[in-house]
């Protein structure tokens, strides 16, 4: 919780950090303040409090959410490289600053009580997103991609508070677990459910299944990824990602979860057409950004059939899957950042997966952290993806959920093909990349992510148990 | 008294029977008036000189900067109002609040100041 | 950190060292690094076997999988078994490091074979201390990897390539059978851990059960490729292309005895699978007398050897398959003793004569090699049984449980003594007597080793002399120490055999030495007395030809397995991977594409039609969540 007001803090200190003459102070500035943040957030495990008058709750859950959630932005900051020597077009102050907003309003999301919390985290949240998008700015696609998410978020916006206030209207209350109760016992006392209610639990579900982008609201997702700078695109697929997944389990779990019925049919279909439609458009894909925004559309397919299996064990697996998706996701970009940089068609990074053609020759580091990061997206085993998926194919198998369960597997050996696209241009094709000249806390970066997902890998009680 | 949705029926009738009007009326007025078109009678007229060049003017962004800042400030100020009528029920307590809520707002404040955005000419 | 932990991580450590630093580290630190790993875990080995009080401990490192019930940890296990390895594998390995010090000094990956060893040291440690199936067989896997590379170390010559890529595959087929007796053992027990599967097994699971003997089939298969049995022999003759201290250590007095250790580890399941005890014997038998007959003809100083272990290890599986468990590991450590002792000897040789190898073109070496000499005459004498030396006393108990089962495989399991007595010291007096056979240059070069080199064999020659007290039988006046001190590992086991009469036991000890004496007297008429010597390769005619080139054996696997599936594998390239792999998989493949660039199209990045489609998508979400209400009031 400290760390809301800590990060704030440090938001604002970053913009006058700006200030100062000397820009490359910034990212060594944000990275302790983001370890700081993390120290107070390590601080809170095992209390559960209440602050602000019942606005947000610290527990566990919300430490182990927020701790991802922080590791996910420590790594997208260490690959930023100070966002470069270009005095005039970029604004790292801004940028760290903003970056530290976002995850102020991402924690607001991990640790609300009050519906209004979950709002006003999320806004803040997108409001940043949408800005960071757009900060190219004199790159065309940028701002035609900052546009379009800002359109169509504020349009998922208004449907999560539509959807808050029929809540609201229902039950009288805007606590999750006022909410809750008032649900369960409604389901007691075997009065028919009201409408109202009812279409307000889908509306916020709705809403949230924009932002994480499911089918099918997820036609946002491939164009503002490819348009936003890579590295924005890192952090946006982590952090918004792992938010909206935990503020959607924590709804699902604590407040509607009396009326399991209702909704989980809502969540079984989506979750089958995400995985589908993921999968199979990402296979036609030649650019690897827009690769990787499928991906990421079909990661969030994956959580959702955890989330819709609703099981004991479910938030150990959203847990760990999304500590096991950043990893790998932040791995894959900050090698494409590299190699994209490196080989320019037309004057602009090219992004497609013929630029890393022959990438392991004279550049094996760079080349062998790029396949152990797409082998754990893809899944296989000795990779920490592996056992994500392994959990949560697991709680569904558990709660039965056979149809999203053969999709899954099926989409599962879809997604090999286009994974193993760049290991195989880096691999197998002729190319002449010369070698690339990496600073080194970009390497060590490379070097701890890649260590991390193999040990995951290897031995995911680990983290598994921790959670 | 219970309504069910079936109650609400004529409504949507009325409705329906009110919106065929309108179009049916408008295609027709379409359908029966005469048109003839000249190129005088369709160019753009304007106080009876001619039109010069495009209706949109490009406007510094530093106009719609200084604007929005007006506004930002203009509205927390108005956060004040309520805090001032309970200025003696809030106590020591909503003092200090709306100091620090005023201490960012400077911060805010000397940030514009620091970037040059109320610099009109540079 | 506990004692038990730090045993396999100082080899661990001096693998990473070696391994990560191999252009860093100096070429003489390198070997010091590695034998000082191997012998901080030996004193570590000697240390807990000091303090050990007979109660079983386990030491959890860290919970590794848990899947459902099924808990998999990495754990490790300190009974007697694993003690006793342990003493045997870092001792016996610590003198080998210290003998690879010399023997490799001249060798260009110097660095890569230390980091070598270090790791096989590890992995073998993690197969003997681990407490649960899993961990044994990831230790199982690799000792079979570094084995591997370490066969074909010298990697520039194909043939050692092929030799170890034939280690490899022959290894794997056992390892499938191991890998599905412990899917066997998870299914049917719900744990892979020693303990709990033992205890399990006393609650009235009776003698003869199907499972267990399917389990202890599929397991006995493991113990077949790693212990060289047949039909999964064929590698370990191969594997002698390897350095000599690998030869020694991996293929004689360790890796290969792995087999033999699962077997007495899994006592409990074996104990209750007569058919399985059963195979196991006379599987046993027929590889002891099969590669002793192969020895007799062997030229190749090593071949003979590998096909020595050969025999030998079937000895200790007649052993296990008669169920005296103690007896066989009683063997397992007096050949690591005399083994590692004779391939150590024969390095030594092959060191003096600049890399020869084959037995006609030595001879007269005792006074050129006068250490080697005495150690490796004490390590025949150990081998052929004849007393008092170490082999004498093990291979007897073996004999004299055999005999009790059946007087027919004992009968057998004496010719195979003849023949390994007769083998050995037609190897002795070829080697070390009559007159030097090789070239002038050759007997200019002859010396003695350095002290590297002759320090293990000699300290390897006093434990082959005196291993055998470690377990002298009633019998001769001792009391069975060893036996007793494992005694508490069988308790699992209903019946293990007990010897027989004492008389007999007597009468039995004394044929058998006097068959040994008598065909060590063979081989001194024929190869002291008429010197001769054996003929060159084209000469040999007959059945010795046969034997010579060891039956046949393999060719004839040539013909029976890899020309059906090399023909089987044409097959399936020509005709299934057109039809199958072209026009299904790839037809699959295609429509997948094919969806996609439809699919792609959806997403043709107009702002307005994403909205419309959510609008949409939201209106039909509500209203057939709503059907129910809405119906009910058209009804």
């Amino acid at each position: 919780m400290n760390s809301i007001i800590a990060l704030s803090l440090f938001g604002i200190a970053n913009l006058f950090l700006g200030f100062l003459n000397n820009r490359k102070i910034l990212m060594p500035a944000t990275l302790a303040f983001i370890l700081f943040a993390l120290g107070l957030n390590l601080a809170d495990w095992n209390t559960e409090v209440l602050w602000f008058n019942n606005m947000l709750r610290t527990n566990n859950l919300s430490v182990n959410f927020t701790t991802v959630i922080l590791v996910a932005t420590l790594l997208v900051v260490a690959i930023s490289r100070g966002f470069g020597d270009d005095e005039e077009h970029s604004h790292p102050a801004e940028y760290y600053a903003i970056m530290l907003f976002s995850v102020v309003g991402a924690i607001m999301m991990v640790t609300f009580e009050n519906l209004l919390m979950l709002f006003i985290g999320l806004e803040i949240l997108s409001v940043s997103m949408y800005v960071l998008t757009g900060s190219d700015k004199r790159n065309l696609r940028s701002n035609e991609a900052a546009l379009k998410y800002f359109l169509m978020g504020a349009f998922a916006t208004g449907i999560l508070l539509f959807g808050v206030a029929l809540v609201y209207g229902a039950t009288g209350s805007f606590s999750i677990y006022g909410i809750g109760n008032f649900v369960t016992e409604n389901r007691m006392g075997q009065s028919e459910i009201t409408p109202m209610l009812y279409v307000g639990i889908l509306l916020i579900i709705i809403g949230l299944l924009f932002k994480v982008s499911a089918a099918p609201f997820h036609f946002w997702t491939p164009d503002v990824y490819e348009g936003a700078p890579t590295i924005f695109t890192a952090f946006m697929s982590t952090v918004v990602k792992t938010a909206g997944f935990a503020a959607l389990y924590r709804l699902l779990s604590v407040s509607f979860v009396g009326e399991y019925g209702k909704w989980v049919y809502l969540l079984y279909f989506l979750c089958a057409a995400t995985l589908i439609i993921a999968n199979i458009t990402a296979v036609y894909q030649q650019s690897f950004k827009r690769m990787m925004a499928f991906s990421s559309i079909s990661h969030a397919g994956y959580l959702l059939m955890t989330v819709t299996s609703n099981q004991a064990t479910t938030q150990s697996s959203i847990l760990f899957y999304s500590l096991a998706y950043s990893i790998a996701t932040v791995t894959a970009f900050a090698v494409m950042i590299l190699v994209s940089e490196n080989k320019t068609s037309n004057g602009k990074p090219d992004e497609s997966f013929d630029a890393f053609k022959g990438l392991a020759k004279n550049n094996p580091l760079l080349a062998f952290a790029l396949a152990v990061s797409m082998l754990s997206l893809a899944g296989i085993p000795l990779t920490a993806g592996f056992w994500g998926k392994f959990f949560i194919f697991s709680d569904a198998f558990k709660r039965g959920l056979i149809l999203d369960l053969i999709v899954a597997v099926l989409m599962s050996a879809v997604g090999v093909y286009y994974y193993f696209k760049p290991i195989i241009a880096s691999y197998m094709k002729e190319g002449n990349i010369q070698e690339i000249t990496i600073k080194p806390i970009y390497k060590l970066t490379l070097i701890i992510t890649t260590i991390l997902t193999i040990l995951l890998g290897l031995m995911p009680d680990l983290v598994k148990s921790i959670f | 008294m219970n309504y069910q949705p079936s109650d609400y029926l004529p409504i949507l009738v009325q409705l329906g029977a009110a919106i065929a009007f309108i179009v049916a009326t408008m295609l027709a007025t379409h359908w029966l008036g005469p048109k003839r078109h000249s190129k005088l009678k369709d160019d753009v007229f304007e106080c009876g000189i001619e039109s010069i060049g495009d209706a949109r003017t490009p406007i510094s962004v530093k106009y719609f900067l200084v604007a929005i800042l007006f506004v930002l400030f203009d509205v927390e100020i108005i956060f004040m109002y309520p805090w001032a009528v309970n200025f003696k029920a809030l106590g020591w307590d909503g003092f200090m609040e709306m100091i620090v809520f005023m201490g960012l707002l400077l911060l805010g404040f000397i940030y514009v100041i620091k970037k040059g955005v109320l610099k009109w000419e540079k | 950190m506990s004692l038990i932990t730090l045993i396999p991580l100082f080899p661990l450590i001096g693998f990473l060292i070696n391994g990560i630093g191999f252009n860093i580290v100096p070429k003489n630190l390198a070997g010091i690094i590695s034998t000082a790993a191997a012998l901080a875990s030996f004193c570590c080995a000697v240390v807990l076997f000091m303090n050990f009080s007979g109660e079983v401990q386990i030491a959890k490192v860290f919970d590794w999988i848990t899947v459902g019930k099924l808990n998999i940890s990495m754990s490790f296990q300190i009974d007697q078994l694993s003690l006793l390895m342990l003493l045997i594998i870092t001792g016996v390995g610590s003198l080998i490091h210290i003998y690879s010090m010399g023997y490799m000094s001249h060798d260009a990956g110097y660095g890569k074979f230390f980091s070598f060893l270090n790791l096989f040291l590890f992995f073998m440690l993690l197969l003997v201390m681990g407490s649960n199936y899993v961990v044994m067989f990831i230790g199982w896997e690799g000792v079979g990897l570094c084995s591997y590379l370490l066969i074909g170390f010298w990697n520039k010559n194909t043939n050692y390539g092929t030799a170890a890529r034939k280690a490899f595959i022959m290894n794997r087929i056992g390892d499938l059978g191991f890998l599905l007796g412990i899917f066997m053992i998870i299914s049917h027990f719900g744990s892979v851990e020693y303990l709990d599967v033992f205890e399990d097994l006393g609650h009235g699971t009776v003698a003869g059960d199907k499972t267990i003997m399917w389990i202890t089939l599929l397991l006995f298969i493991g113990a077949m490729g790693k212990s060289a049995q047949i039909p999964l022999y064929t590698w370990l003759p191969d594997a002698m292309a390897g350095p000599t201290p690998v030869s020694a250590l991996i293929h004689a007095a360790t890796m290969v005895t792995a087999g033999i250790y699962m077997v007495i580890r899994s006592n409990a399941l074996y104990s209750l699978a007569p058919e399985t005890l059963h195979i196991v014997g006379w599987v046993g038998l027929a590889t002891a007398l099969l590669a002793a007959s192969i020895g007799i003809f062997q030229n190749d100083i090593k071949k003979v050897l590998a096909y020595s272990t050969v025999s030998q290890l079937g000895y200790m599986f007649m052993g296990l398959g008669v169920m005296a468990y103690s007896s066989s590991f009683f063997h397992v450590m007096t050949h690591a003793f005399f083994k590692a002792l004779l391939f150590l000897g024969a390095g030594s040789v092959i060191h003096a004569m600049s890399d020869e190898q084959d037995i006609r073109k030595m001879g007269g070496l005792r006074k050129a090699l006068p250490i080697t000499f005495w150690t490796f005459l004490i390590a025949t004498i150990a081998i052929s049984g004849i007393p008092p030396f170490a082999g004498f006393f093990s291979k007897d108990e073996i004999l004299a449980h055999v005999y009790e089962h059946s007087p027919l495989m004992w009968g057998l399991a004496l010719a195979g003594s003849v023949m390994t007595s007769f083998y050995m010291f037609r190897l002795l007096f070829l080697t070390f007597f009559g007159e030097f056979r090789g070239t002038k240059e050759q007997e200019h070069h002859l010396h003695e080793s350095p002290l590297s080199m002759t320090l293990p064999l000699m300290i390897l020659a006093v434990l082959s002399a005196v291993g055998g007290f470690f377990n002298v039988p009633h019998l001769l006046g001792g009391d069975s120490k060893l036996a007793n001190f494992m005694a508490p590992l069988f308790a699992h086991s209903h019946a293990v055999a007990h010897a027989a009469d004492e008389s007999l036991e007597k009468t039995l000890m004394i044929i058998s030495v006097i068959a040994a004496i008598l065909s060590a007297g063979i081989a001194y008429y024929l190869f002291i007395g008429k010197k001769s010597v054996p003929v060159a390769d084209s000469k040999v005619a007959g059945l010795q030809k046969v034997i010579y080139n060891k039956y046949y054996i393999d060719e004839l696997y040539d013909t029976i397995f890899v020309k059906p599936i090399s023909a089987l594998s044409k097959f399936f390239y020509s005709v299934i991977d057109f039809l199958v792999i072209d026009l299904a998989i790839e037809g699959i493949g295609k429509l997948v594409k094919g969806l996609s660039s439809e699919a792609r199209l959806m997403q043709d990045g107009r702002t307005g039609v994403y909205l419309f489609v959510m609008v949409l998508s939201i209106a039909v979400i509500i209203v057939w969540t709503l059907k129910d209400f809405i119906l009910v009031g058209f009804k």
